[in-house]
């Protein structure tokens, strides 16, 4: 029983500090997790990842800004380092196994937005592969029947640059209907989304934040089914 | 009979009416008819700028029948900004509804594109004389039948003889008209001339006093100075609208909307250039003696005479002899119905970069027909020939100072050195630093607030707006008649609310609140400060800033930093010798208030310069000298463009300029203007 209140105790510890974005704290505590022998992937979820809904929620009530996001994925990712080696393959259940594409759109250099993406995408499992921005349209139907994701997530920061993502959708859905195309961006709009015949979207950089932040919720919850 | 693939529309209280094809949308028809409803986002459904009430019932003044069940089917995008209540009353957005029957449609006060009040007044600045068109006074013999040599011979030989012009040619319409000028002037003429190179204007007798007009056209507003070229004075100083706002606020709108519509480039460049012949009429009619003036607030129209000792030049558009327009570099494709398409995407490239001069007739502008446009160069896709505008009129190239030049526009230009090396960069700010996409934001025209105080004990408010010359605190709340806040209004909030520590260094609202003016908005759980209350208002509701403004100002103003500071990095340098800060709203920049909110590096106040509408001085001055011309052309393959966003750590400069001043980076001159307290939190 003491046991597990401390497991209770270091869940909370990485999910605070990660809130309060405070770097050294989450370092300490992922620490004592490997040295107590708890379970990694579940501090994780259940601590960094749950932390991070909610500097989500802060984050789209606009009370979290980019550079606190920001700070508070760099504290994540402190500790996710140390905790991840100590990942067991049996822990990571079919749900976190995807695979995503992810870049900015050709003829755009914003890039801001996606590497929050990417961050989230991470921390859920997922394996990104990331093409980085100003991305040839090609180069995202190479890449993703090169790996075989199941996800190809686009960013656009601008209206003009919006456009090609149309033709991504094309081109991918053409070769491989079953690929899950997501958009985001400043200018993508749900509309939008469906005129280019995509099956997700994040209204902003926030709000992509938001929908990646869900769907670690949604593995989360599978998991402790 | 009836066509039924129409429905007909009527505006209120501008009272334009007319027919339209059914399923388009409600600001698509008032495009067509002429009405102005504000659309910042470029109908992207996401600003809601565009709230339009539509008429229940039936008109009879109008004989029609409006119901709210002809405005099409309901989106959830409309959900943000249009409550329960007020979609049952009739509220939607603009872009969002479609006319799909006959309607009758109310345009609220807010979101009406009012008159905006500019001040791009012309100002002093030192140009050297030296026009491209100069004209010459020459008297040739009349031809007999011993020497009958033709009209136009008689004149380059004189021309020859006298100013040693040679090779000279003659504009095809001028020539036209030259021999009965010729005979009107009894064999003495004037002789307008370009570059040296060719004849554009003969006029009868001995004329000196000849003009021309220097235009801006900026994204929002479009400025022209009306000038006399042979004594260089300013004649008038006239601005309008951007006739192109109604198809979006910003560049990049422009730029999308031409690429959604076949004919959106030949739309956007006629209406661009319809708003510049009516700038140049608005000039010339200036120059009239008043016709008709309302006398004491009497409803009767009076004619009167105008006062002996005022001279009126009564000039005519075609008096126009010369123009130059600088431009950002969408603005001057979109004119010049360039492609406008690759410079809204990286690397974005210009079609031309060399200054351009254009017959007048050509590009449809009615000045007089056989005069040149002479466009200014431009440097990148994003930095404009007005940047080259504001780089000939403040000369850095010529100094030894290092100068850092700040062109705050919808998009930020940014110039930094001196005469060893001069680099340019641009920043997407955004039009929030000019009040538009913020909740209340609104152009700078009468009830906009344009001057903000916050007591530091008390968190009160108080305020001024365009229009009215008496603060708050010494008004009663009624004859505030506040609307908005404009950009210039925006920047001082800012810096007062950070000061006075309502918001902290992050932008986050601070938790210690000392007034009721801090609160939690009941729809959206969002923190707000009541900045003007209802009653203090002409639209019934709270004019407040919400966490959501402050984050837009933050980004804004985080990319200016950022940008200022990626580019002394560039240069090898810490700190500047003068900041220029130029722009729309650059002419009441409070130079204290602007370092306050960290809109670029740390630096003596005393250093900063407000300087006003630039661009439109460097276009004043290629119109006045030609030299200016050349020079133009030179620096703008001569300053070196820098793409910010992909410096290795943008992202993390950008990050940290968002803070207030800054999140790391020192601000000694602003001790003891702001708190201690709050200078170190």
């Amino acid at each position: 029983m003491e046991k597990e209140e401390l497991k209770q105790e270091l869940l909370k510890q990485l999910s605070d500090n990660v809130i309060s974005f405070e770097e050294d704290k989450v370092v300490e505590a992922a620490k004592k997790v490997v040295e107590e022998g708890f379970n990694a992937y579940d501090a994780i979820m259940n601590g960094l990842a749950a932390g991070m809904v909610i500097v989500g929620e802060l984050y789209d009530k606009h009370e979290y800004f980019v550079p606190e996001l920001l700070m508070c994925a760099d504290a994540l990712y402190a500790g996710l380092d140390i905790l991840k080696p100590h990942i067991k393959p049996e822990d990571l259940g079919e749900s976190a196994k995807g695979q995503v594409v992810i870049g900015t759109v050709q003829g755009d250099v914003h890039d801001i937005g996606k590497n929050i993406i990417k961050m989230m995408f991470e921390v859920a499992g997922f394996t990104v592969h990331d093409l980085g921005r100003d991305v040839p349209l090609e180069k995202f139907v190479e890449e993703q029947m090169r790996t075989d994701s199941d996800i190809v997530a686009l960013s656009a920061m601008m209206t003009t640059t919006m456009m090609g993502m149309k033709k991504v959708v094309e081109m991918i859905k053409e070769r491989n209907p079953n690929v899950a195309i997501m958009l985001g961006g400043a200018p993508v709009t749900k509309d939008v989304t469906e005129l280019f015949g995509a099956d997700g979207y994040a209204k902003s950089a926030g709000n992509a934040v938001q929908e990646a932040i869900k769907m670690i919720g949604r593995l989360r919850e599978m998991q402790t089914k | 009979m009836a066509d039924t693939d129409k429905a007909k529309i009527i505006f209120q209280p501008s009272g334009r009416r007319g027919e339209v094809e059914k399923g388009v949308t409600i600001i698509e028809a008032s495009r067509q008819l002429g009405v102005d409803i504000e659309s910042l986002c470029g109908e992207k459904k996401v600003c809601g700028k565009c709230t339009i009430r539509i008429e229940e019932g039936f008109f009879e003044k109008y004989s029609i029948q409006s119901s709210k069940k002809h405005g099409g089917e309901w989106l959830v995008e409309e959900e943000k900004f249009i409550n329960k209540e007020q979609r049952e009353a009739g509220y939607r957005l603009g872009c969002c509804a479609r006319v799909e029957g006959d309607l009758l449609v109310f345009v609220p006060e807010e979101s009406r594109a009012g008159k905006q009040v500019v001040s791009k007044a012309a100002r002093d600045i030192n140009i050297e004389w030296n026009p491209a068109v100069e004209y010459y006074y020459v008297e040739v013999s009349e031809p007999t039948i011993q020497e009958p040599t033709g009209d136009l011979e008689r004149i380059l030989e004189a021309l020859n003889q006298k100013y040693g012009l040679k090779n000279l040619d003659i504009d095809y319409l001028t020539l036209q008209d030259l021999s009965n000028q010729l005979r009107k002037g009894k064999w003495r003429v004037t002789v307008a001339i370009w570059m040296d190179k060719e004849i554009l204007q003969v006029l009868p007798g001995k004329t000196k006093d000849y003009y021309g007009i220097a235009v801006d056209v900026g994204t929002t507003t479009v400025a022209a100075y009306l000038c006399n070229i042979a004594t260089m004075e300013v004649v008038d100083t006239v601005s309008m609208m951007n006739p192109q706002c109604k198809y979006g606020e910003d560049v990049m709108s422009r730029i999308t909307y031409h690429m959604m519509h076949q004919d959106g480039l030949a739309k956007m460049s006629a209406d661009i250039v319809m708003g510049l012949n009516s700038l140049v009429k608005q000039a010339c009619e200036a120059t009239h003696p008043p016709k008709k003036v309302k006398k004491n607030g009497s409803d009767k129209e009076e004619t009167i005479t105008p006062e002996q000792d005022i001279h009126y030049l009564c000039l005519d558009p075609t008096d126009i002899i010369d123009m130059t327009i600088v431009g950002n570099t969408a603005m001057h494709h979109i004119l010049l119905k360039l492609n406008p398409e690759y410079v809204g995407m990286a690397p974005f490239p210009p079609a031309v970069h060399k200054s351009m001069d254009i017959k007048a007739r050509d590009l449809d502008i009615q000045i007089n027909k056989s005069v040149y446009v002479h466009i200014l160069p431009n440097e990148a896709g994003f930095v404009g020939a007005d940047n080259v505008g504001v780089l000939i009129a403040e000369e850095p190239y010529k100094k030894d100072e290092m100068q850092l030049i700040i062109d705050i526009g919808t998009n930020g230009e940014l110039v930094l050195g001196n005469k060893k090396k001069l680099i340019s960069s641009s920043c997407a700010t955004g039009p929030a630093l000019e009040g538009a996409q913020l909740t209340f934001g609104m152009r700078a025209a009468p009830g906009a607030i344009e001057r903000i105080k916050i007591d530091p004990d008390s968190h009160e408010v108080d305020y001024k707006v365009i229009g009215r010359d008496t603060w708050k605190t010494y008004s009663k709340s009624e004859e505030m008649q506040t609307k908005g806040i404009c950009g210039s209004g925006i920047l001082d909030l800012f810096a007062e609310l950070y000061r006075s520590g309502v918001i902290l260094k992050s932008g986050r609202f601070n938790p210690n609140q000392k007034n009721s003016r801090f609160r939690k908005n009941s729809d959206n759980n969002q923190p707000e400060f009541v900045i003007a209350w209802a009653n203090e208002t002409t639209i019934g509701k709270d004019i407040v800033i919400t966490q959501k403004d402050v984050r837009q100002i933050q980004l804004a103003k985080g990319a200016l930093y950022c940008g200022c500071k990626l580019m002394m990095r560039r240069l090898g340098i810490d700190k500047v010798e003068k900041v220029k800060v130029a722009g729309a709203f650059g002419t009441h920049v409070d130079r204290e208030k602007a370092l306050i909110m960290g809109l670029f590096p740390d630096c003596e106040i005393e250093k900063i310069i407000s300087i006003g509408n630039a661009a439109g001085d460097g276009a004043r001055a290629a119109l006045l000298n030609r030299e200016k011309r050349e020079e133009a052309n030179w620096v703008s393959r001569n300053v070196e463009y820098i793409e910010l966003t992909v410096e290795k750590d943008f992202q993390q400069q950008f990050v940290e300029a968002m803070q207030i001043p800054h999140m790391k980076d020192q601000f000694d001159h602003l001790k003891g203007i702001v708190p201690d307290e709050i200078l170190n939190q």
